[in-house]
């Protein structure tokens, strides 16, 4: 499988929009045709070629060596194929991925996945806050896929989100799962302050949440079933990045029951 | 006809005649082998012709915990029907009584095909309002609340119209305990293959039927032909040494499946049918003009 790679040439002074650097855009197109492309709406914005170095052809991978948080929409739109990236994005990556893997090897900048509808993201650095949120605009944020960030989230990630799972190694900032409709965030490492607020549905799973809000009901120790398939399901998802499977038993926080509460708060320790 | 003879068994040359059904398939699990055991059992029960009981329904294949969605140990059920419609009510009423009660269970799609129903349709709003799904990757669970936990049922399940139902075969003997002794055998080989059932009781039929009756409104009615207390009376199908007729009946989510039991099935016969009194192998059609499927025993010996 041959790569096709771009590599800075030196530092963006400006924000860049990198979606049209996905496989299926850049199919059939020459080196010079790639070179000529904008990074943005606007036909004033930088070309591909004023920024990177593109070598190598294309079959269905994508390499960027960037390393700079001006780099937003990396892997935007995604529906096939993978785009791998060395060092830090910016905002928006993976936004609207349909299929395929984008590996991110440092930090991610807010949005990560908003709009996500299938596909796997793997940030090995942290993600920046909204992580799966919905934009203004957004009815919805991530609608499925699946999200791996080694380290940690920050604030309110799974704003609005509907479907999919991320998982984080690390902790997750403040106000996660916020206005969530549905999905599952996975932290092994805990949830900032007040998880969850106005949660309609949905699962937040963690060893721990710092503050907890006063809206959510404590149901107990419960070992659903639904455990060993969400673990199961990750397992196969992510192969050997997967994290430990869950603990037979858990405890419930129902909520938020400030809305209808049909969400869920597990504990795992 | 000229019927052949192996291991002193004698195969009439004559031939199954089956008929295209529509199948779904099932994965119960439970906690342990046995609670997936009895609800399947349960689940599956009174599944015997479709005339009668609606769906023919029977356990495929014990699962171990890698195969299934929830890493317990599972059983695969297959019920059979004449159109997914006429599965319909079949499988609300069945997981809905059978498998929702059964403590731990949990129930999933056990059929991979472009095809669905709705699986979870009628039994997840036994929740009240208190069920919720989790979608992962394409696949749609529902978790509901229950006396022990949660039950999690599948979203929508596969269904196949290209399964074949009423492959047979009939098993002539001289002596009745014997020939129910090689019948079980025959049954034990069968449950091996993948993708069949044998949905009648312990997978045996000893009432093989012939279509319509003397009396109005009955639709079936004895295969005289096959009684051997009738031997004398009527135009009869039994050898003079006949004291004992046996049918195994095989549903199967293909053709190939089907063919393949009758293969193995015959196989066992003809290895320990002998010394259990079993004296000819035969098969039930209906002239070849109802049937799509035709199984001949000569294509199946070993």
């Amino acid at each position: 499988m041959s790569t096709l790679s771009f590599t800075l040439r030196q530092a963006p002074t400006q924000a860049l929009d990198l979606s049209a650097l996905i496989p299926s855009r850049l199919a059939g197109l020459s080196t010079s045709d790639i070179e000529n492309l904008t990074l943005g709406d606007d036909p004033h914005m930088p070309r591909v070629g004023d920024i990177f170095a593109v070598s190598g052809s294309l079959t269905d991978a994508v390499a960027i060596s960037g390393n700079s948080s001006f780099l937003d929409y990396v892997g935007a739109g995604l529906d096939g194929g993978s785009i791998t990236v060395e060092g830090r994005v910016g905002n928006y990556a993976g936004r609207g991925i349909k299929s395929g893997k984008l590996t991110v090897s440092g930090d991610a900048g807010a949005f990560l996945a908003s709009g996500a509808k299938g596909g796997l993201i793997h940030v090995k650095g942290s993600a920046g806050d909204f992580l799966g949120g919905a934009r203004p605009g957004d009815k919805f944020g991530m609608l499925g896929g699946t999200v791996l960030v080694d380290g940690s989230v920050g604030e309110r990630a799974g704003e609005r989100m509907r479907r999919g799972v991320v998982v984080a190694k690390g902790k997750f900032g403040a106000a996660a799962g916020s206005r969530m409709v549905g999905g599952t965030l996975w932290t092994e490492a805990g949830f900032g302050a007040h998880p969850g607020p106005l949660l309609r549905r949905g699962t937040l799973i963690g060893p721990s949440v710092e503050v907890l809000l006063p809206t959510f009901a404590d149901c107990g120790h419960i070992d659903p079933v639904i455990l060993r398939i969400l673990s199961r399901y990750i397992a196969d998802t992510l192969g050997p990045l997967a994290p430990k499977p869950l603990p037979a038993q858990v405890r419930k926080l129902a909520g938020d029951r400030a809305t209808i509460g049909k969400g869920e708060i597990l504990l795992t320790a | 006809m000229s019927a052949q003879t192996r291991n002193g068994v004698v195969i009439d040359d004559t031939f199954a005649e089956a008929f295209g059904m529509s199948a779904l398939g099932l994965v119960i699990t439970a906690d342990t082998l046995k609670w997936a055991n009895i609800c399947a059992t349960v689940m599956t029960g009174f599944g015997t012709s479709v005339i009668g009981a609606g769906a023919e329904c029977g356990i495929d294949r014990e699962l171990s915990p890698d195969e299934t969605p929830d890493g317990r140990p599972g059983v695969r059920v297959l019920m059979f029907g004449f159109s997914p419609d006429a599965l319909v009510p079949q499988l609300r009423n069945r997981v809905g009584q059978c498998v929702l009660t059964s403590p731990g269970s949990a129930c999933y799609n056990g059929l991979n095909s472009p095809t669905t129903m709705g699986l979870a349709a009628g039994p997840r709003f036994f929740g009240d309002g208190w069920q919720t799904a989790k979608k992962l990757g394409n696949r749609r669970f529902w978790r509901v609340p229950v006396m022990d936990g949660e039950f999690v049922i599948e979203d929508v399940c596969g269904v196949t119209t290209d399964a074949v139902g009423g492959g047979n075969l009939l098993m002539l003997g001289r002596d009745r305990a014997g020939l129910l002794e090689a019948a079980e055998a025959a049954v034990a080989a069968i449950a091996k293959v993948d993708d069949v059932i044998t949905p009648f009781p312990g997978g045996i039929v000893r009432s093989g039927s012939k279509v319509g009756s003397k009396y109005k409104g009955a639709v079936a009615s004895t295969n005289d032909a096959f009684c051997p207390t009738l031997k004398g009376a009527v135009k009869t199908e039994c050898s003079p040494d006949t004291i004992s007729v046996l049918e195994i009946v095989i549903d199967g989510l293909t053709s190939k499946a089907v063919a393949e039991s009758m293969r193995v099935g015959l196989k066992t016969l003809i290895e320990v049918g002998p010394s259990k009194g079993l004296t000819r192998v035969s098969a039930g059609n209906y002239g070849g003009k109802l049937g799509q499927h035709h199984y001949h025993l000569k294509d199946l010996l070993p």
